[in-house]
């Protein structure tokens, strides 16, 4: 009779629910698996194969890819056929390419150097921590191409944007980095 | 129905033997009718330890997972620490790159996932691929990521019986202590052992090797190379030479033992040229015709107008006679053969020398040098050389030499050979039997063996070398035309292996170790390839396109073929002319009445290196539909003399050895020839392969290794089963091949739609894109490519022997094949069949969950999540296109086999039923691609994974809806229709009939 009473006990327990709420440091049951965790990689996993232990891996040096053969060396890497810096962006600045880089400037670079491009943003509100002031005499006059270079590879705490910004869009930004440059100089 | 046998010629097609002769295994096996539709215990749980339970053990990782049991299981988000330009997660690339083929190369282009490669498909650049690719090539990427490969240097010290895990820097070091010895002595006793090779890096590399160690030797291997072409190209040319064949230019082609289709070298190429001579719209096209004549069936003779069966021992007296028939000066010994071979020969002769100039005669590699110089006298006679042949140089070529191997492992055993490298290869398994490569070894002081696997090769070295897989090195290769291509890799070495360019560069010790990789040591090839003047530019545009194309190369573009004028063939003073030439090919004395046994690669592992990959085990052979086995292939006629049936056990004994083998009856094998595919009984492939079928090169001796007379067969007591996909899903004497000639027209009659029955309303097909695809029969030959692209591409499982036994086997679309006309000599047919995507899908109506509906573009789908497993939906097809996953074919896959898998489609679990989706991934990739630059998706722009693979364009698909698509223009032709048309289902998959060409004057 007891044992019937404390199993009746028990059942009434778990069937109010007294356990609602707990935490458990272990993950939710889930009795149908349903397909939802695949034998297969996917982007940004973890492998249990790989040292680092990513499923994405590094292309292999100096391979190139279908539609990568980026013969405008110019355009992809902001150094021409000698190597050197480009003075001048080599596609067309107009209004469009420079509402682009406006936009693009406000993501990416504002939450360093500034709207205005002074190196004061955030970084700057929250930790006193100065980025490259844009209207430095020593930007004004560097050649394109090295502003192209530093977004692409980055420069001392600066790392390269060469991932999230598409060549474009970094062509973009230069040309709006020059418009704020002419702006302020005016 | 009136119109089911409405093509212009209904043959009577019959599956199997055994279906011909109703006999009652089949009719118990299928059962009549409809009241049992899958063999016997195709639901009945597997028993014993079969091969999938071996695949299941390899899991180790995946237990430990299973320990959380029911709970979620945790996921952590890994990105990349410092991330690549031009990679987005999700949005696979692809990279252009080589793989090596002998003395030729196929251009592939790779799929990569985040820099994984997945998929390997065909370089549209490449001249020897022209955006195809074979099984074995597509099947590739399943070696890549084996987990049986060798992942780490063996070593075993003198008086040691096992191999102990090393490192490449003992291998260096010991190198270095080897170099003074061999540099003092100029090399003596220095060998390399390598396969046929065509690259200009392991060119140089073995000039190198003769220059610095000039005692050494270099020696090629290979066990279906194309020795006896260049051989043959040599003596009638008077040059060393290969001639590079072209379909397309050619009206009629003979192919004498020669599988010109799939199993020659370029047989892509060639396969596209062959169909684009047989594309006819209407009956006044013009079209190829083609003879073969052979002994053991094969892909091309199976699409033959006209297919002669003779004894690969008779082909080089057919062909002498032939050649005298067109006018070529051949003395040769007579030969006998029955009156209707010799009509046909007559009318053959007839023929080829009506179109003069457009002719082509092939001859196959099995066949000696003698009936290669006889081939290419006959082309010149019929003005082909130029046209449809054209010869070019061996560049930058390693080929086989029969008397330099048997010089070596001479030279092996009596000691004077005391360092051997074999680079690749497998030759303890490959080398003919009577050579005892094994033996050898033992008595050669250092051996080092590079390869992928610790073979059996392997484990009879000192030191074994973990090879790098074409994927993951750097190489070069030349195609058959000469162009020149770069291997660029998909991914850093995934087991720390090297490739065989840097094992020799490393030989010489010109530099410190690790300083150079592969890379360099190819560039610096290349840098004579290309030149060095704009070097950088050049040599980025032939990574990217797969192959350095002639406005690339400039004036070092590959200078035979093109411009050069047609060579003397001189086959008259030739050694060909002499009587006893022919007779090489006969063996040993063979009497021309004893059984005779031919050699050939098998279609799953080729010369045994595949027999480690489960999707090429599985694939059934394209003609027997064996899977996981390899048996002698009799013909009826020999069945009967020997009082055999399929399935029962025989010993095969060819000069001393003897061989127990499972036989086959094969109609259109010739009669009184044996075929055996080798690749067979390996002993330490891995997992997968050890122990599947017989090993054939127990019988192949060095004298006669292709084929040769004075085999015994004797019928032992038992039998063997041979698991095949043949005799499941019967579709009892339906016209579901149509075929028509080219002569009589094939205008077959179409049903009406209006006018027949219909349960349900149809659903709404006017909006957006319809999606639709065709199949030409004409085009199709069978090779299977398009198979293993869809298992490839949808992360199809294999199940195992076991499993196929049961018909159970997963392919999403099969290659039906069917035989009419006389078993002696039939005629082939085969049929890709696909799920049909019916507009009124019988399966949708039977599905109790809803787990199977249509698309607005007209899709059958299938969501995986809601299927129960009723299984209601296979029933009820017609077409039998529905796989069920009977157990979780996946649950273990280990971590390696994880990356071989497509990204974008579904691992299906347990209890699930699955079939073609049409590829739907690529459909949305495309739908994505197209919304987000703002435009319509344009025709042509998705391919199925079968379409994009396929060496003759037999496939087509696209928006059925859009008058003016390719797939469009083939369904409104007369020769479409689609199967089971009086179902009305109203398919979405339709066929184009088959067209035949054949001589009207044939007897």
């Amino acid at each position: 009779m007891r044992t019937k009473l404390l199993a009746l006990v028990a059942v009434l327990v778990v069937a109010t629910g007294c356990w609602r709420g707990a935490t458990s440091p272990r993950p939710p049951w889930h009795p149908n698996p349903n397909m939802d965790n695949q034998p297969k990689y996917r982007p940004q996993a973890a492998s249990a194969f790989f040292y680092d232990g990513a499923t994405m891996r590094l292309p292999v040096e100096g391979t190139v890819a279908r539609g990568e053969l980026h013969e405008d060396t110019a355009f992809y890497t902001g150094l021409d056929e000698r190597g050197q810096l480009v003075a001048q962006i080599p596609i067309e600045v107009d209004d469009a390419l420079l509402e682009r880089g406006r936009e693009r400037y406000g993501i990416y670079c504002a939450p360093c150097h500034h709207q205005r491009g002074n190196g004061k943003g955030v970084l700057w509100d929250r930790a006193q921590i100065q980025s490259a002031d844009l209207h430095e005499e020593r930007l004004r006059s560097a050649p394109d191409g090295q502003i192209f270079d530093v977004i692409t590879n980055g420069l001392g705490l600066m790392s390269g944007y060469k991932y999230p910004i598409p060549p474009a869009d970094r062509w973009a930004i230069v040309a709006y980095v020059r418009r704020l440059q002419s702006e302020a100089g005016s | 129905m009136s119109s089911l046998k409405s093509t212009p010629d209904s043959k009577d097609y019959w599956r199997s033997l055994d279906r011909l002769l109703e006999s009652p295994a089949v009719r118990e096996a299928v059962g009549e009718g409809a009241e049992n539709e899958f063999p016997a215990g195709a639901s009945d749980a597997p028993g014993g330890v079969d091969r999938r339970s071996m695949l299941t053990l390899m899991g180790a990782s995946f237990a430990l997972a299973g320990l959380e049991g029911c709970r979620r299981p945790v996921e952590t988000i890994v990105p990349y620490v410092s991330a690549p330009e031009y990679v987005v997660p999700g949005i696979p690339k692809r990279y252009a790159t080589t793989l090596p083929a002998g003395a030729g190369a196929h251009g592939v282009v790779v799929e990569s996932h985040e820099g994984r490669p997945t998929k390997i498909e065909g370089n549209e650049l490449h001249p020897s691929s022209l955006g195809a690719a074979n099984t074995w090539t597509q099947a590739e990427i399943l070696n890549l990521f084996d987990p049986d490969r060798s992942t780490s240097v063996q070593r075993r010290a003198a008086g040691e019986t096992a191999h102990r895990p090393s490192s490449w820097k003992f291998f260096d070091a010991f190198l270095a202590e080897r170099r003074p010895e061999l540099e003092a002595n100029g090399g003596e006793g220095l060998a390399v052992l390598s396969g046929t090779y065509s690259s200009p890096t392991l060119a140089r590399l073995a000039t190198k090797l003769a220059s610095r160690f000039p005692k050494s030797r270099w020696v090629v291997y290979e066990p279906f190379g194309d020795d006896n072409v260049f051989a043959g190209c040599e003596m009638a040319a008077g040059r060393p030479c290969r001639p590079v064949y072209h379909l397309e230019h050619a009206r009629k082609i003979l192919a004498l033992d020669a599988d010109i289709l799939h199993t020659e070298s370029e047989s892509l190429a060639a396969a596209r040229g062959f169909a684009a001579g047989r594309k006819a719209a209407t009956p006044d096209d013009d079209m190829n015709r083609l003879y073969v004549v052979e002994s053991a069936l094969s892909l091309t003779g199976s699409v033959a107008d006209h297919r002669v069966r003779l004894r690969s021992r008779e082909i080089g007296a057919f062909a002498t006679a032939l050649a005298r028939e067109l006018g070529v000066e051949a003395a040769a010994g007579e030969a006998t053969w029955p009156d209707a071979v010799d009509a046909k020969l007559k009318l053959l002769a007839a023929d080829l020398a009506a179109s003069t100039g457009e002719a082509l005669v092939v001859a196959g590699r099995r066949q000696p040098p003698a009936v290669h110089a006889l081939a290419l006298a006959m082309n010149q006679a019929l003005g082909a050389l130029g046209r449809t042949v054209t010869l070019h140089d061996l560049e930058d070529a390693g080929t086989g030499d029969s008397q330099a191997v048997a010089d070596l492992v001479g030279g092996m055993r009596e000691g004077a050979v005391t360092t051997l490298l074999i680079l690749g290869g497998n030759p303890v398994y490959t080398m003919p039997a009577d050579l005892d490569f094994g033996a050898a070894l033992a008595s050669v002081e250092h051996t080092i063996h590079l390869s992928g696997y610790l073979d059996e090769t392997s484990q009879q070295v000192a030191w074994h070398l973990p090879e790098t897989h074409f994927l993951e090195a750097w190489g070069d290769a030349r195609a058959a035309g000469g162009s020149p291509s770069v291997v660029q890799p998909l991914i850093a070495p995934l087991h720390g292996g090297r490739s065989a360019v840097e094992v020799l560069d490393r030989l010489f010790g010109d530099t410190p170790d690790a300083a150079r990789s592969g890379y360099d040591v190819v560039r610096e090839t290349w840098l004579e390839v290309l030149g060095a003047g704009d070097f950088e530019r050049k040599w980025r545009r032939v990574l990217h396109d797969g192959v350095a194309t002639d406005e690339v190369l400039g004036d070092r573009a590959p200078a035979a073929g093109r411009a050069e004028g047609a060579p003397t063939i001189r086959v008259g003073e030739s050694p060909a002319a002499g009587p006893g030439a022919m007779d090489d090919s006969s063996g040993a004395g063979a009497g021309s009445d004893t059984l005779e046994l031919t050699f050939h690669p098998s279609l799953a592992t080729w010369d045994g290196r595949f027999a480690n990959n489960a999707w090429l085990q599985e694939l059934p052979d394209a003609l027997t539909k064996i899977t996981w086995d390899n048996a002698a292939l009799i013909s009826p006629a020999t069945a009967e003399q020997f009082d055999l049936a399929s399935g029962d056990l025989v010993t095969l004994g060819y000069r001393d050895r003897t061989l127990d083998v499972p036989v086959f009856v094969l109609p259109g094998q010739a009669d009184g020839s044996v075929a055996l595919a080798l690749g067979y009984g390996r002993t330490a492939a891995g997992r997968v392969g050890d122990g599947v079928g017989v090993n054939a090169y127990l019988l192949r001796h060095s004298a006669a290794p292709d084929f040769d007379g004075g085999l015994s067969l004797t019928k032992i007591k038992g039998s063997y089963e041979l698991c095949q996909t043949q005799e499941h899903w019967d579709m009892e004497g339906r016209d579901l091949v149509r075929e028509a000639t080219l002569a009589a027209g094939f205008a077959g009659e179409k049903l009406d739609p209006e006018k027949s029955h219909q349960l349900f309303p149809s659903h709404d097909y006017s909006q957006g894109p319809q999606w639709g695809l065709a199949i030409d029969l004409g085009s199709c030959i069978g090779c299977n490519a398009c198979v293993v692209a869809c298992q490839s591409e949808n992360n199809i499982p294999v199940v195992g022997k076991e499993q196929v036994g049961r018909g159970r086997e997963m392919h999403w679309l099969r290659i039906d094949r069917y035989f009419s006309g006389t078993p002696d000599d039939p005629e082939v047919a085969f049929q890709p069949v696909p799920c049909m995507h019916c507009e009124n899908a019988p399966c949708e109506q039977v599905c109790p969950v809803a787990a199977t509906v249509h698309d607005r573009d007209g899709l059958n789908a299938m969501v995986y999540n809601r299927c129960i497993g009723t299984r209601y939906c296979s029933n009820n097809c017609p077409y039998k296109v529905r796989r069920f996953n009977f157990f979780n074919y996946t649950k273990d896959t280990p971590e390696l086999m994880k990356m071989a898998m497509n990204p974008d489609v579904t691992v299906r679990s347990r209890g699930v039923m699955e079939k073609c989706t049409y590829c739907v991934q690529r459909i949305s990739e495309a739908r994505i691609a197209g919304k987000r630059q703002g435009r319509e998706i344009a025709d042509g722009e998705i391919k199925t994974a079968c379409q994009q693979t396929c060496p003759t364009e037999a496939i087509v698909f696209g928006d059925i809806r859009d008058p003016e698509s390719e797939v469009s223009r083939w369904k409104a032709s007369d020769r479409d229709y689609v199967l089971l048309g009086e179902l009305n289902n109203r398919p979405r998959t339709s066929y184009l009939a088959r067209v035949r060409n054949p001589n009207p004057e044939w007897v």
